[in-house]
C-alpha cells in the first residue's frame, strides 16, 4: 500500500476531483497537477455482508470519506472505524483504503 | 407534427433463474410478440426500433432487428440502465411525432443470471473497475448502503420507514401474475431479513431476474379501437446532473421537476398512479421528494402515513423490489407499462379506480457515489 490516495487539481481554479476527469467540473480546464490526499473524516460506513455470485464471501466494511482535500471518496476500512472518525487514506492498486489515524 | 401514443405493451415472463435455452434474445423475443400482439400491429409495419440490455452483446440493435425480422428506418440503442426506458419513450415519441417511423418497438431486456450480474456490476464503468469493485463494494448494493445511511441521518427516518414501501409494493405485487415474488410481507419479516450491506437488508435490494419489456408507440388512431391510447404530456431527463459532487439525496430530477409539472399542465396532487424506479426504497423517496409529492419534505411521514396507512398508489406491479428487476431496462420499462394498463383501466386486481393521469420515472447508472442519470414522463389517458 502506497500512503495517501490520488487526486487531480485543476491547474486553473484548483478544484480537487476524484476520480480523474477530462475536464474540469467547474472550469472546463483541461490541465490538472497530481496530488495526494492523506486523510478525511468518515460519514456513513457499510458492511457487505454478500456477494452476488460468491457464497464465500466474508464481510468487508467500506465508507464514505470527505477528504481533508475537498471530494468524498468511498473507501475500504481496516478497521472497525465508525462515523466520526478520522482515518489515514492509503492506496492499494487503485482502490482507496483507510484506517484510524493515530494521533 | 403527428401525434404520438403508446398504444401497446407486452412482456416475456418473469424468472429468477431461466431455463436452458432462454437467454436475452428469447426473452426479448417473447416481450416483443407479447407487445404487437396487445397493440394489434404487425410486426411488418414497425418502422423503429429501440433497445436498451446488458446482456445483448455481442450483438447490438441491428443485430436484433434481424433476428427480429425487422427491416426499420429509425434505430436506437440507449446505455442509460435504469432511466434507458423512460430515455427511450422520449426519443420515440419525437420520432413518432417527427414522421421518423410510423410504428416504434421500445425494448428492454436482459438475462444476465447472478454470476453476469456481479461481473456487470464491477465492471460498470471505468470508476467502478478501478476503484470501488477491489474494495469489494457490493456492486450497488454498496453504493446505495451509504446513501441510505445519508438519507436516514438527514430526514430522520428509521428502518421501518424503508419496510414500508417493502411491504406496500408486495402487497402490490400479490395481484400482479407476472412478479416473481407473491407472497405478503409484514413488518417483523422486513425487520428479520439478513442484511445485505448494512443498513440494506433483503427485502431492499431488487431480486435480479430475466425478463423482457416491450411498448409500442405509434398515432394513437393506430391503437386497437375501444381502448383509450396513451399519450405523454411531459417527459424530461436528466444526465450527470451534479458531476457527482453531491450527497445523492437528489436526484437529476430535482433539475426539472418544476419544468415537467409546468409542461404538463398538472400538479403532483393530480397524480393518480406513479411508477417511481425502485432499484432501492431510499431512491423511491428520492425521486418522489424531488417531484414535490411528498409535503414538507417529510419522508418519515409519508413513509408511515402516505405508504403505511393510505396505500398511495406507487408501484402498483409490485415495483422491482417484488416482480423483479430484469435489468435497469426492462425494469424502469415495466414501470411504464404498468402506467399505460393502469390508464387504459386494463390492470386487474390492482386497477386503480378512474386512473387518469400517470407519473413513470427512470434512475440510474450509479457512476461512482450514486446514479447519474434520471428521466420522468406525465402520462396521460387519451380522452
Amino acid at each position: 500500500m502506497s500512503p495517501g490516495v490520488g487526486i487531480w487539481r485543476c491547474r486553473s481554479c484548483r478544484t480537487a476531483v476524484f476520480p480523474q476527469r477530462l475536464l474540469c467540473p467547474h472550469c472546463h480546464g483541461q490541465e490538472f497537477d497530481e496530488d495526494r490526499v492523506h486523510e478525511g473524516v468518515v460519514e456513513e460506513i457499510s458492511i457487505i455482508r454478500h456477494m452476488i455470485g460468491q457464497p464465500d464471501w466474508k464481510p468487508r466494511r467500506i465508507a464514505n470519506v470527505r477528504t481533508a482535500s475537498g471530494p468524498s471518496i468511498t473507501v475500504g476500512l481496516r478497521d472497525e472505524s465508525g462515523p466520526g472518525a478520522v482515518v489515514e487514506l492509503f492506496e492499494d492498486e487503485k482502490a482507496p483504503v483507510g484506517k484510524a489515524k493515530v494521533r | 407534427m403527428n401525434n404520438a401514443a403508446i398504444i401497446g405493451v407486452g412482456q416475456s415472463a418473469y424468472t429468477r433463474r431461466p431455463e436452458p435455452g432462454q437467454s436475452t434474445h428469447t426473452f426479448i423475443r417473447d416481450a416483443v410478440v407479447a407487445a404487437l400482439r396487445d397493440a394489434q400491429v404487425d410486426a411488418a409495419d414497425v418502422q423503429g426500433m429501440a433497445v436498451a440490455s446488458f446482456s445483448l452483446a455481442p450483438d447490438t440493435a441491428v443485430d436484433l432487428a434481424w433476428k427480429l425480422g425487422l427491416s426499420l428506418r429509425w434505430l436506437l440503442q440507449d446505455t442509460n440502465g435504469g432511466s434507458s426506458a423512460m430515455n427511450m419513450l422520449g426519443h420515440a415519441l419525437r420520432g413518432v411525432e417527427t414522421g421518423a417511423a410510423d410504428v416504434i418497438l421500445v425494448i428492454g431486456g436482459d438475462a444476465t443470471g447472478l454470476a453476469g450480474y456481479g461481473k456487470i456490476a464491477s465492471n460498470y464503468n471505468i470508476a467502478t473497475r478501478d476503484h470501488l469493485a477491489p474494495l469489494g463494494h457490493g456492486g450497488p448494493n454498496g453504493v446505495y448502503a451509504l446513501v441510505t445511511s445519508r438519507q436516514m441521518k438527514k430526514y430522520g427516518l428509521q428502518k421501518s420507514d424503508y419496510g414500508q414501501i417493502a411491504i406496500a409494493q408486495r402487497a402490490w405485487a400479490a395481484k400482479n401474475p407476472f412478479a416473481v415474488y407473491r407472497t405478503p410481507l409484514t413488518m417483523e419479516e422486513y425487520l428479520a431479513a439478513p442484511m445485505v450491506a448494512d443498513p440494506l437488508s433483503r427485502y431492499d435490494c431488487v431480486p435480479v431476474v430475466a425478463g423482457a419489456q416491450a411498448i409500442v408507440l405509434a398515432h394513437p388512431d393506430r391503437g386497437p379501437g375501444g381502448r383509450a391510447p396513451v399519450r405523454i404530456r411531459a417527459h424530461r431527463a436528466s444526465f450527470n446532473y451534479d458531476n457527482q459532487e453531491g450527497d445523492g439525496l437528489q436526484t437529476g430530477i430535482s433539475t426539472f421537476a418544476d419544468d415537467l409539472w409546468k409542461q404538463a399542465g398538472v400538479a403532483p396532487r393530480d397524480i393518480d398512479v406513479a411508477s417511481i424506479y425502485d432499484d432501492y426504497p431510499t431512491m423511491v423517496l428520492a425521486q418522489l421528494d424531488d417531484l414535490g409529492m411528498i409535503a414538507g419534505h417529510d419522508l418519515a411521514r409519508y413513509c408511515r402515513h402516505d405508504i403505511g396507512e393510505k396505500r398511495v398508489p406507487i408501484n402498483t406491479w409490485g415495483g422491482m423490489m417484488s416482480a423483479g428487476q430484469p435489468g435497469g431496462p426492462a425494469g424502469g420499462l415495466n414501470g411504464i407499462s404498468e402506467a399505460v394498463l393502469q390508464l387504459q383501466h386494463r390492470a386487474g386486481d390492482r386497477q386503480v379506480k378512474n386512473a387518469r393521469l400517470a407519473l413513470a420515472t427512470g434512475y440510474g447508472m450509479t457512476m461512482y457515489r450514486y446514479g447519474g442519470t434520471a428521466a420522468a414522463a406525465i402520462l396521460e389517458r387519451a380522452p
